[in-house]
């Protein structure tokens, strides 16, 4: 089956491409942070980080869709945590609806803050799209190790990767076998059908880790893992990195001043 | 349950990084001291089977669905602290690939459905075990149980670090997030009581792998 839909455009050629991951991952986490701290009510500084969120895409060579598309997707479950908020905030009432046995309120203040975190959420998933489409898995998961994630988490995770493909392709066939024999009827048949289909994924999976270790095993693995890409900052590193850091204590500043 | 950037504030953003990083540490730890260089791969591709068995999805009611988290499977199959493990990595990876769950809420995502979810699962299970005996009925409820609380102790975690950052008052969030993951907790209970029921009738010596 085809998976379109990890680390996609990283393996295209721009200035950001060409980056650190380390350097990425910074700005990344920072443009985040800073977006996080940013008051409600500052809609001229949203705009400044929206900006330059459009600006680094642009730069990365990230089609304006693909992003668009993927940050859509994750939307719908930030909506449903964030709709709890406006009912709940006091303040002036912007409207009053019987609901079943609730009154329910809305409140300005409170659509104020369910707005205000719709828009801190999207700019922090767009940093994140920014950050893996212009970085390979593999790349990043380095800039990782070298930022002190411990190291058997590193190991972790990229077998995680190399075999993620794998297990979820075992996965879809085995919901396509399912869907296609007419998955339904009562409760107790659906859960059984579920459980056991995880089970056999599971047992499927130890296996395959099995087989994997031995694999390794037999090439000589002995726990460490040896690779020939190092990381190394360049000039390109310290420029972009001060730069957007300089950008991101700017824009913050026009908090204070507006 | 993952919870997206912007929604913690900053004092509950810090405090549950410095958690989670402290568990996730210990776990590194205990993982480092007692699995061989055997597990590692292992874990890898465990990892990957809980990222996939999340996305089979069941229906629930009116037209929704939802998926198992995993945790209390993982814990009760591999142990607490190497469940802690695997779940930390499938959700950095969902964050970073996914945007599932915010960068900077990573913390906090660690903290619910990683070390409270993984914990909760796994002594959830043994409870019931030495009450019922280790007998297959024995293992089947308790692994139930110990699903079912790991769902609802993480969403009571959750609602309580959206109301400390002041997304909702605690007496909203805390009854509705609870409420509702009483009930998905049940289904999660159920179908990982089905895994293990298979995984006995198969594979039954997968029932005694080391545990950390």
């Amino acid at each position: 089956m085809k998976h379109g839909f990890l680390d996609q455009y990283s393996d295209r050629d721009s200035f950001i491409h060409r980056l650190d991951p380390r350097t990425k991952f910074i700005i990344s986490f920072l443009f985040i942070l800073v977006v996080v701290l940013t008051p409600p009510d500052s809609w001229l500084v949203y705009m400044l980080y929206a900006a330059l969120m459009a600006g680094l895409l642009l730069v990365g060579k990230l089609p304006a869709g693909y992003v668009l598309k993927r940050s859509l997707i994750i939307m719908p479950f930030v909506l449903l945590i964030a709709l709890f908020i406006p009912f709940f905030k006091e303040g002036e009432v912007a409207g009053s609806y019987n609901m079943w046995l609730w009154q329910v309120t809305v409140t300005y203040s409170g659509l104020q803050v369910l707005v205000n975190i719709v828009i801190k959420s999207w700019l922090s998933i767009l940093s994140l799209i920014w950050l893996t489409s212009t970085t390979k898995l593999p790349h990043l998961l380095r800039g990782l190790e070298k930022v002190r994630l411990p190291r058997v988490m590193v190991m972790i995770l990229s077998f995680m990767y190399r075999y993620l493909f794998i297990v979820v392709d075992e996965a879809m066939r085995m919901k396509q076998a399912r869907d296609s024999r007419n998955f339904g009827g009562g409760r107790r048949w659906q859960v059984t059908t579920i459980g056991n289909m995880i089970g056999t994924l599971f047992i499927r999976s130890y296996e395959r880790g099995e087989r994997v270790y031995v694999a390794m095993a037999a090439r000589g693995f002995d726990g460490h893992i040896r690779t020939l890409n190092h990381l190394s900052f360049r000039v390109a590193d310290a420029y972009f990195g001060i730069g957007g850091i300089l950008v991101l204590t700017l824009i913050s500043l026009f908090t204070f001043l507006f | 349950m993952h919870i997206p950037d912007g929604f913690l504030n900053i004092t509950t953003v810090a405090t549950t990084y410095v958690v989670s990083a402290g568990g996730v540490g210990n776990a590194v730890r205990v993982a480092n001291r007692k699995l061989s260089e055997k597990q590692v791969p292992l874990m890898g591709v465990l990892a990957a089977f809980i990222f996939a068995a999340q996305m089979l999805n069941f229906p629930i009611a009116g037209g929704t669905s939802g998926h198992v988290i995993g945790a209390a499977l993982a814990a009760i199959l591999l142990g607490p602290w190497a469940a802690v493990l695997v779940m930390s990595c499938v959700l950095i990876a969902q964050s970073l690939i996914f945007q599932d769950g915010g960068l900077l809420a990573l913390g906090a995502n660690i903290f619910n459905m990683g070390i409270i979810a993984s914990f909760a699962g796994y002594y959830g299970y043994r409870l019931v075990n030495s009450l019922l005996g280790s007998s297959r009925r024995g293992k089947l409820v308790g692994s139930a149980f110990g699903a079912w609380s790991s769902v609802l102790l993480a969403s009571i975690a959750c609602a309580i670090e959206l109301a400390l950052s002041g997304a909702s008052p605690i007496g909203v969030v805390l009854p509705a997030m609870a409420g509702v993951h009483a009930l998905i907790g049940i289904g999660e209970g159920l179908i990982t009581a089905a895994v293990l029921s298979l995984v006995m009738a198969t594979r039954a010596d997968l029932m005694q792998l080391q545990r950390i």
